[in-house]
């Protein structure tokens, strides 16, 4: 049996707009996703903010109700036996928030034990252990409000190991991290993979997805685009290469024309500082760079760099560009 | 219930209590609710009847102490599942194997039992600052009376927090509910002084029954079968208001996975 079953998941939000003539507004955050967590796997969901991941999280957390579709946790439906579910998973969401600001780490984690009915000599124990595993242990005393996000981050990771759950769901748990921080945070994850939980990960980070998870699903506007290895998953690249042309002050018109090329198969953008980095997928390679230098028209180029396509590629392919 | 979940459940409660008042300690409206207002009307009732004499001031004490316990019901208890949702905690205890209420229920609680500090602050200005010679009457039954107002103050709780969850309406109308409730319930003044239509009123709430046994016991002159009759009205209430909360949890948070408003602010 898989630990985690998911069946044409969806979920639709309303919204009501306007005061007099009020309008419902709906928005497909899923759309329709279906996909299978083997037991001890560590499984990325990995797409653009606004994909679907959260979503997908909340409804199998038992949070938030599907608007269609099944999924299942350990064998139970995480609308009828929501109460079966919830004292065998972990979760924490990204941010600082979910923990008290007053109290100190080891006072959240002790009032989160006992809310998880851990045994109080268990949680003696467990407490001094968890807080070492996530690198607290000499911070514990402190108010969680003088934390640092890292120190907040790790501190819902062991609030979330407390009653030791079977499966864990971690939405975008190095969001905001310093490098060092999110490092230290995917060693957690990794030690935490070893100890054969089964394990969801939501990230929007190429190389974290990459690092850590055996299997991926790329979600984007609610819809699974692309589920597998990620290995399996730069074979969608494998016929392209990846041409990066530093540029100063593309215009948008400019950008429309490259994408008209018959050869380019997509064109991202990133921002560095003045300049910006255009990211051309084609498969072409090298013998596509005169013809894109004279459809830049002129304009000032910086580096050119001709590669061969990575995780990130592929992703960026899947999502069209819009990561 | 088994005795294991009732074990389980008991730790929830303690845990949720003790750090319910740790955070309340250190909160600045909830010390001025709970200690400085009602310290504010026992000052002005006490000043206002100097001239009916001691044996009135009891009933000031007791009465300013409850209309502390009832502010701070409506305010921190009533708010008790908001706050969550405001620090951004209300999922992860949604998302827990113990059951809300429980949770919420250890809250009020200690929120119930500082309150009744309020009274304790009371007696000393009154016996300080006044020179009131302060005395219970009957202080075993005034104790038992206090009980049943600790768990029938608890249950009311339990019915207003998820009500102002599932509609944040009515919370707009919580300072407007009260000075009329401090009134209808006869904590500072006999409910015969109000117009006879409002009495039935009062009859419907706990907080009259409570005022009335803990009125009838610290002043003195109740009969044992006066005072059960208040019991027995406090705790009918009691299992009317827990039945209905009951309810309203599942509702609410039935209504919150639909609705995605568990992580809102």
């Amino acid at each position: 049996m898989n630990t985690i079953e998911v069946r044409h998941l969806r979920r639709v939000y309303r919204t009501t707009i306007g005061v007099l003539r009020r309008q419902t507004k709906e928005v497909v955050a899923v759309d329709d996703i279906s996909f299978d967590v083997r037991p001890g796997e560590l499984f990325g969901l990995l797409g653009p903010n606004g994909a679907g991941k959260t979503t997908t999280v909340k409804m199998l957390t038992t949070l938030l109700i599907p608007t269609d579709g099944t999924a299942r946790v350990l064998g139970y439906d995480v609308v009828k036996q929501a109460e079966a579910i919830r004292p065998r998973i972990g979760f924490i969401f990204g941010g600082e928030r979910g923990l008290y600001w007053r109290l100190s780490g080891i006072d959240n984690l002790r009032y989160f034990a006992s809310l998880y009915h851990v045994d109080p000599a268990v949680a003696r124990e467990r407490i001094p252990y968890l807080l070492e595993l996530v690198g607290l242990a000499d911070r514990g005393q402190e108010k969680f409000e003088g934390y640092s996000r890292g120190m907040k981050q790790r501190l819902h990771i062991a609030r979330t190991l407390l009653h030791d759950p079977e499966v864990l769901f971690l939405d975008e748990p190095t969001i905001g991290l310093d490098p060092v921080g999110a490092r230290e945070l995917r060693l957690v994850i990794r030690n935490l993979q070893a100890e054969n939980k089964t394990i969801l990960l939501t990230t929007h980070y190429m190389f974290e997805a990459d690092a850590l998870c055996q299997r991926i699903a790329v979600i984007d506007h609610g819809r699974i685009v692309a589920l597998d290895t990620p290995e399996g998953l730069k074979h969608h690249v494998q016929d392209l290469s990846v041409i990066e042309l530093e540029v100063f002050g593309v215009p948008p018109e400019v950008l429309d024309r490259l994408r008209a090329l018959s050869f380019v198969d997509t064109l991202s953008v990133e921002n560095r500082e003045q300049k910006q980095a255009l990211l051309i997928h084609s498969p072409r390679g090298s013998e596509a760079v005169p013809d894109l230098l004279a459809a830049l028209n002129g304009l000032r180029v910086g580096r050119v760099l001709v590669r061969e396509p990575t995780l990130e590629d592929a992703y960026v392919r899947l999502v069209g560009g819009r990561a | 219930m088994r005795s294991g979940e009732l074990r389980k459940y008991g730790r929830v409660v303690a845990a949720a209590f003790e750090m319910s008042l740790r955070q309340m300690a250190l909160d600045g409206f909830i010390l001025f609710t709970v200690l400085v207002q009602p310290l504010i009307i026992a000052l002005m009732a006490l000043w206002m009847l100097r001239e009916r004499g001691g044996d009135y001031a009891i009933f000031v004490v007791v009465g300013s102490g409850m209309t502390g316990l009832w502010s701070s019901l409506l305010f921190i208890s009533g708010n008790s599942i908001n706050w969550e949702r405001w620090t951004g905690t209300l999922e992860t205890l949604v998302g827990l194997p113990t059951p809300m209420p429980v949770i919420i229920f250890g809250k009020n609680l200690a929120n119930v039992a500082q309150s009744l500090s309020s009274m304790m602050a009371g007696y000393f200005l009154a016996a300080l600052l006044f020179g009131y010679p302060l005395r219970v009457e009957q202080p075993l039954l005034f104790l038992v009376s206090l009980a049943f107002t600790v768990v029938s103050f608890v249950s009311f709780g339990l019915i207003i927090a998820p009500v102002f969850v599932i509609n944040p309406g009515v919370q707009g109308w919580q300072n407007a509910m009260e000075f009329p409730v401090y009134m209808l319930s006869g904590f500072l003044f006999p409910i015969a002084l109000l117009p006879g239509w409002t009495t039935p009123l009062s009859y419907l709430l706990a907080p009259y029954w409570a005022a009335r046994a803990l009125h009838a016991t610290s002043s003195g002159g109740a009969t044992l079968a006066e005072v059960a009759f208040c019991w027995a009205m406090m705790l009918l209430f009691s299992l009317v208001y827990l039945f209905v909360s009951s309810r309203l949890f599942r509702l609410m948070i039935r209504k919150a996975r639909a609705d995605a408003t568990l992580g809102m602010q």
